[in-house]
Order: C-alpha cells, then structure tokens, then sequence
C-alpha cells in the first residue's frame, strides 16, 4: 500500500502535531508518523507528566510546612497514596495525547502508527502493526526529537537506573535516590521525590548546579533551599559506576581524585539529551549531521536534501517544546510557499525546581560576550511584594537587565513564585525591542506577582518604589537617558 | 523526461531584485533556449528574461506583482532530459536535477545532496540580533522583501518601525543615490471609490508606470519645485545646426537641437555650479558634482525613459548626437540596460519634439535642475523700423528652491540665453 501526501511530519511531539496542524490548516493534503504515543515525549513522558507530579509534590509540601502557619490542623504525617497519584498523573497525559489526537483528526491530518524509516529522499516505510506501509511526500518534516543520553558505568533498566520516564512513573516511595546530572530534568524530578520524602543526592561534574543555563543569582537562590528541603549536592563530582549491595545500590564518585561510595536505592540518569538523528536511516539518504548530532538545517529548517525540513530538538539547542512549536508554524509555512525564516529573539526558558526558574533573552555574561558593556540592571524581591508575602511564597526576585546606552531590554531572569507564568511578560518586551520604560510605565494591576516586573524595571531606571534606592539619581524620575540612540 | 529549475539571472550590475510584470508563457507551453519567459522589472528598466534551456513550462513560482529576488527559481521546465541541446552552452554545470524516484529497492545515492550553503540562503537575510522591530515589523520586511539589517531605525533608540518597512519598500531603496539614504517618506495613500455601474477599468499599477509615479511622487515630495520660463531667439543656431547636420550626414550622424543645448546647458552649470549638484538631506549637505552626466527625456511606448550622456562635457557635438540616437534607439525598443539610466547630474526634457508653448517639469530626483526646450516658431520682431520674421525657441528651468533662489535662476538663464542665440560664444565654452 502506497500514499502520496503534499507534507509528511515524522514524529507527533509538540514540534511535529503543531506541523501538520498548519500544513493541513495550509490546504496540503498531511499525514503523521509516531512510534509511541501521540505528543511525544513532551505529554507523555516529559513536560506534562513531571509538572502533574511537581504540583503534586509541591501541594503537599505546602500543606505540611505552610498550612499550620496558616492555621490548618494538619497532621504531621500526610498519607499519599503513590499509585492514586500514578494513575490521576497519567490520566492527565491522556487527556492531552487524546487532545491532540482530536486536534490532528479535526484538521484532517492522517496519523499513521509505526516506525518509520526513509528508503529514499522521497519516500518512507512504516512498520506499523498491521505490515509496513509506504509513504511518498513531496515534503518531509523530520521531528523525532531527542533521548536521554547514557553514561559509562551506567545501563539504564528503567528498573534500578532511571531515565526520566522511569522516575515519573515510579507508583511507590523510594528512600534513597542518587541523581546523577544537576541539570534542570534532574533537579525538578528530584525536587518533587524529597518532598514526598526520598533522600536525595544529586552528583555534578561540574562546578555548579545548572551550569550555564540559569541565572547565577537564580541558581543561589535554588540551591539555599534543595538544601533546605534536604537535598544534598556534591558538585565537582564524577560518577564512576555502581553495583549492587546487600540494601539497595553502591554508587562510587570521584571528588577531588578521591573516591567515595553514596548507597542508594534507584539512580536516576538526567545527564542531557542526545537528538535522535541516528536513527530512521537519515544518513542514508545524505543528510548533513553536525558532530553533536544535530541535523544541519538553514533559517527555514530545511536541510541539505531538497524537500526535508528538520524542527525541534533534532536540530538545535535549545530543546524546548515551545520552541519546536515555533519551527513546526514556520516549516508548514514555508512549505506553503510563505517566506518565513526562524528570528525569534529569545527562547524563553522554564525550570520548575522550587522556587520556578524562569528566563528570557540574555544572561549578564551573554550581554557583555556581546559587546552591551554597559548595563543598567534592576533587581526586585519578592519579599516586597504584596502578593507574594500573602501566598507565602517570598524566596526570590525579577531580575532585567537592560542597555544602558538606550534602555532596551536585553534579558529577564525571575527565580520565585509562578516565574513560568511571569516570563511571557519579559519574552514579548524583548520580542517587541521594549525599553524600560516601557515596561515601568505599563501599568500592572495590584496585588499580583506581576507588579515585580515594573518594579525591577523602575529599580533599573534608579527609582522603584517600593525597595530603597539610594542615593536617589538626580535624574527626573523617567527621563530618558543623556543620548538615547536614535 | 527530467525537469529544469529556471533561475532569475542577475540582470544588471547591483540590482538584487525585481518586480514580475507579466509571464510571456504558461504552464504547457514549449520554450526554445533563449526564448524570454517572463517581463521583469527592476529600478527603472523592464526586461524580458530568456530561459537558458529548452522544454516544456511545468509550473510558474510567482505572480504578476511579485518582487523576486535573483538567483531564485522562477519557473520549472519539463526537459528532454538526457538531450546534450537541454543543456545550454554557455551556461556554468546545470544544478542537480529532481529525479523521479528510483524503482523499490534501489538505492538513493543518485538524489545526491546539494552541498550546504546551496539555495539555503534567504531572502531577505534573518534580521541580526541587535536590530529592534517587533515580530509583525519582522515579517512584514520579510513579505516585503526588505532588508532589516540594511534600515536604520526611525523609532526610539533606533527601532525600526512599519513605516521604516513601507518607505524602505518604495522608490530609492534599491540604489545606492542619496536619494536612498533620504529621511522615509509617509505619503497618504487615498483611494478611489468607484460609483457602482460606473463605466471604468481597473488596471493594476506596475512596471514601468509603477516606477515612474514612485520616483514622480518622491521628487515632488521633496523637492519644493519653482519654474522659470524664457525664450531665445535662435536664427544663428538654426544656421549653424542646419550647417554641422550637413556634415555630420557623412558619418551617419543626425544632428538635432539637443546636443547644442546640452552643450549650453554644460557651459553655463560651469558657471552656477549649484544646478549640478544633489542634496544630502541626511548629511545635510550639499554635494557639488565636478562632472557631467546629462540625462535626457525619452518618450517610449513604455512610458518615459530617462537615459544619460555620461561624460558629456568631455564629448564633442557629433559624438552626443551618436549617443542620443543610440540610447533614444535603445528606449524605444525596451533595451535600456540600467547602466543607461544611472548616474545622471542634470536633465533636459525635449517637449518641443512634441508641441506645447512651455511646460513645468518635475526635477529627477536627485538632482536639483530639469531644463525644458519647446518648439522653434516664428515670431514678428519690432527692429525700431520695421517688424522681421526671427525664430524663437522657449526654454524653461525648473530648480529645487532649497538650493537654488530665484534671482540665481533668471541670471542663469540669461546666461544660458545667450549662448543659445550666440553660439561663437558657446564655441568658446567648447572642450
């Protein structure tokens, strides 16, 4: 069986189904191949599952610790039932795999379950369970995305040595768990599994959490309190491999050249991602693959074969759904006959450890590898908040930091309370070249979170109101700077 | 049968796109190499574009109205595939052909990847990171064809704005005059309401008039426009034109009142040397011109063309007279290269060829004068005794009033005047 389509998207992650969404949206006859489940990693074993579980964890952290304060007579020992919580989790993944899948059929898209392989540049077999099918399409987009990465010493089981996947689905307390990798996968799984309880230890190569992907100060902030809820981190620390033992797990790491044993139950490898570029006979029919992997794409996604896109975590960092997304709208565009290309300013980012992570556009030392060496940077707490004092969720602070030349905003940084929903603010002021004016005099209603955002823009202007400031600039509050360039 | 990716060429020195007027074929139709395909305009010229191979027309890529930058492929032919007459001679190795896919089984080594770098430029190129304009900005530069990284931002510490992207879009964006560098213009754009029923037609503006009214409404936008009108008596230089026109039939050459003009006009700009010049409106500054290019005004079944006499103070009256009939030849037929029209300094329209008593022209932008010349006729003139048959000649000036003042203007004239009805005078002025 043979079917010819205008567009073929590989892979249904939020890259692909985005895709073919606006390709059939587009008028082009569009089909799409998925291995696994509809939504890819991202609903199913990814971003909508952890954060089911993050809630969770934080729910039940806040009743513990915040509720008494509150007045709430709560016992010292809450029950949680682990399988209930499994079960209402993968209830919500359903929910939105059974979404997309709704989405795909209303715009007519044809789904085709199975693995595909390309035999050539112009045609691809599916094994599907029904025998392997044959597809030719003018137009390929290739959205396959990305696996966890292993380590020597290390084979995941999904049993004893976790992935991701295998710790969100954990449907029982663990008492020890050792984290190998401090990045943002590993401190969010770890953050939820220490306030259900589990001893956690994170193991970093690198001398400090997050490396090169947060804000410093936000990392400062993350660390004092993964201490707090009991967490232990031993940065500069080289996992070496593990055995078992008469309890659990021994896993030996290297600090300093010195070797130490950490007993263990489960360990979770949160090392990064690898794009699975090797896979599907890409290289077969010729296409260009960077050394990390990546397959080589142009502005507009399209690789070096002639009528192949490639979007999402298979062709750049950073791999974010929400950016697979954009690319997804951009290559059914461009398949369309629209010229587009990919200029987006700023990937927002989000880390739900506790409190959130969350930024847009550049980090300080970003700004100055630039050439901004003059910065007007504007700090604000969430301890003067109003809103934050009053949902007890303080920790924390917005962070802008602008051009000091003419006041454009060059990046955010939030660490606190709901900073994944502050962020789109920052994104669109640095999408649409907002200076910080622009976002002080933008009236931001009362009480809310959101009142930070002015208030460290008007602290980078010399002026908030409600932090002191001294000494107070002689400057008209508002006034432009000397020279503007304009 | 393979097929063929036809390029858009690069039709003339810095010209990085056009405007498509009109397809000279359709899908289905056999082309010959060589055979134009398609009516193209860029800046002020219009040209029709061949095809560098032979075959059958599969599919059109663009519209009529599209801005189509060069080296991007305009049309796909349906060839003979493995004929050696497929491939044109001159042309540089054919870019890889779209095979149809092999049959099952086969191996796909045959579609060979182009090597990176190959059609995987855009166009326009991405914005750099450091230019600011929101994203609608963004894709409306991009579905305009213009440059953001090439636009200095009119908005707050240089943020390009909408306005930035239409005036970029319009008259002077795509040479390198000052004119380009001149403050955006933000014309209104009125509209015509028809009444229903009405007996019209509605014709899209493109091509060539598209250009013309672009450059036409600019000039009159910037410059503040004034026009002086003399006449001159010329019974010698009728003498003396009909004398060289004699002499010049032995090399083929047809002499007109034209060259004798310019040749004034050159003389006397010598002396009033703000009439050959431009203003740099960004710089604010005035840039005086050390050398010649005269353009003349050329009526065309296309519309007016404007070629120029580069060099023209260095060149005799037989060798501008070759020129003029050369490059009047070439607009006539459509076959003004851009290199033609570029570069002019000063302008004189020949309305006189025509009829009308005088005319108020609009200055070429960006130049600062346009001398009009009209028709000769003959008039009675009181010498104190009696009333003589003398042939006249009315001449206009027209000067942008920024740079050039009235007084400066008459007193121009009267010299100009005066070489005109003495032309052992204009000798003297000869190189």
């Amino acid at each position: 069986m043979s079917d010819k389509f205008d567009v073929c998207v590989i892979g249904s992650g939020p890259g692909g189904y985005v895709a073919a969404i606006r390709s059939a949206q587009l008028g082009k006859k569009t089909c799409i191949v998925e291995r696994d489940a509809l939504g890819g990693v991202c609903l199913n074993v990814g971003c909508i599952p952890s954060k089911a579980m993050i809630t969770a964890g934080h729910f039940y952290h806040r009743m513990q610790h915040d509720g008494p304060t509150m007045g709430f007579e709560i016992p010292a020992d809450i029950k949680v039932d682990m399988a209930k919580l499994q079960s209402w989790k993968q209830s919500v993944c359903q929910k939105m795999s059974g979404g997309v899948a709704q989405l795909l059929k209303g715009n007519t898209v044809t789904i085709i379950m199975g693995e595909a392989t390309f035999k050539d540049a112009k045609t691809l077999t599916v094994k599907t369970n029904n025998g392997t099918q044959t597809i030719q399409a003018s137009n390929f987009v290739i959205a396959t995305g990305s696996r966890p990465i292993d380590i020597p010493g290390f084979v995941v089981d999904e049993k004893l040595v976790l992935t991701s996947t295998g710790a969100l689905e954990l449907s029982e307390k663990i008492k020890r768990l050792v984290i190998i990798g401090g990045g943002y996968i590993g401190l969010e799984i770890g953050s939820y599994m220490a306030k259900f309880g589990t001893q956690v230890t994170v193991v970093e190569a690198a001398p400090a959490l997050l490396n090169g992907v947060a804000d410093p100060d936000c990392v400062q902030v993350v660390a004092r309190r993964l201490k707090k809820n009991g967490i232990e981190v031993l940065l500069n620390t080289k996992a070496k491999g593990f055995k078992k033992s008469k309890d659990g797990l021994d896993v030996s790491v290297e600090v300093g050249g010195k070797e130490t044993v950490l007993s263990t139950d489960r360990i979770l490898m949160t090392v990064g991602r690898r794009p699975n570029s090797d896979q599907m006979g890409l290289k077969s029919i010729g296409l260009e693959i960077d050394a990390k992997g990546f397959v080589k794409t142009n502005a507009q996604r399209k690789t070096n074969v002639p009528g192949i896109f490639a979007i999402g975590d298979i062709t750049c960092q950073p791999m974010l759904a929400h950016k697979a997304s954009h690319e997804g709208v951009l290559v059914a565009e461009v398949i369309a006959g629209h010229n587009r290309v990919y200029d987006a300013k700023s990937v927002p980012a989000v880390i739900f450890v506790d409190p959130e992570i969350a930024s847009a556009g550049l980090m300080e030392s970003e700004c100055k590898a630039r050439g901004f060496n003059d910065l007007k940077i504007g700090k604000f707490p969430f301890a003067a908040n109003g809103r934050a004092v009053s949902m007890m969720e303080t920790e924390g602070f917005v962070k802008i930091i602008a051009d000091a030349r003419t006041h454009v905003v060059l990046g955010v940084h939030i660490c606190g309370p709901e900073a994944s929903n502050l962020i789109s603010e920052a994104a669109l002021a640095i999408e649409m070249g907002a200076r910080l004016e622009d976002v002080a005099l933008t009236i931001h209603p009362h009480p809310t979170l959101g009142e930070t955002m002015m208030e460290a823009a008007e602290a980078a202007l010399g002026h908030a109101i409600h932090i002191i400031q001294r000494p107070l600039t002689t400057a008209r509050p508002g006034t432009a700077p000397a020279r503007p360039n304009t | 049968m393979a097929t063929q990716n036809v390029k858009l060429p690069d039709v003339g020195e810095g010209v990085t796109e056009g405007e498509l007027v009109r397809w000279l074929v359709k899908p289905g139709d056999t082309v010959k190499a060589d055979q134009p395909v398609v009516e193209l305009m860029t800046d002020k010229a219009t040209v029709e574009v061949p095809t560098p191979y032979p075959g059958i027309v599969k599919e059109l890529k663009f519209k009529e109205g599209d801005v189509i930058p060069i080296e991007t492929v305009i049309l796909i032919l349906e060839t003979a595939g493995e004929s050696a007459k497929a491939t044109p001679a001159s042309a540089s190795p054919p870019p890889p052909q779209t095979k149809p896919a092999p049959p099952a089984g086969a191996t796909t080594i045959a579609t060979a990847p182009t090597p990176s770098g190959n059609g995987m430029d855009v166009y326009p190129p991405v914005a750099n990171a450091n230019v600011l304009a929101t994203p609608a900005t963004r894709r409306l530069a991009r579905e305009s064809g213009v440059d953001l990284n090439q636009i200095a931002g009119s908005g707050l510490a240089g943020r390009v704005t909408r306005d930035d992207v239409i005036g970029a879009k319009g008259p002077g964006s795509t040479s390198n005059s000052p004119a380009a560098k001149a403050p955006m213009l933000q014309v209104p754009k009125p509209g015509f309401v028809s009444s229903p029923g009405a007996a019209e037609e509605r014709v899209a503006l493109r091509g060539v008039r598209k250009k013309i009214a672009e450059n036409m409404q600019m000039a009159k936008h910037v410059i503040p426009h004034f026009t002086l009108v003399e006449e001159a008596c010329v019974d010698e230089l009728v003498k003396v034109r009909t004398q060289a026109k004699a002499a010049a039939e032995k090399y083929g050459v047809k002499i007109t009142y034209l060259p004798f003009v310019i040749k004034a006009l050159i003389a006397t700009a010598r002396e009033f040397t703000m009439f050959n010049a431009s203003m740099d409106d960004q710089a604010g500054e005035v840039v005086y011109k050390k050398y010649f290019n005269v353009a003349f005004a050329a009526d065309t079944p296309n519309g007016l063309m404007v070629p120029v006499i580069k060099n023209a103070d260095f060149k005799t009256i037989l060798q501008i007279s070759k020129e003029i009939q050369q490059l009047a030849g070439k607009a006539r037929e459509g076959k003004l290269a851009l290199d033609d029209m570029k570069g002019a300094t000063i302008t004189v329209t020949n309305i006189g060829s025509v009829g009308g008593l005088y005319a108020t022209p609009i200055i070429n932008h960006p130049e600062v004068a346009i001398l009009g010349m009209y028709k000769i006729y003959d008039k009675p003139v009181w010498t104190g005794q009696e009333f003589k048959r003398a042939q006249y000649m009315n001449f206009s000036i027209t000067c942008d009033h920024r740079l050039i003042d009235g007084a400066v203007a008459a007193n121009f004239m009267k010299a100009f005047v005066a070489r005109i009805e003495n032309p052992s005078q204009l000798m003297l002025d000869m190189i």
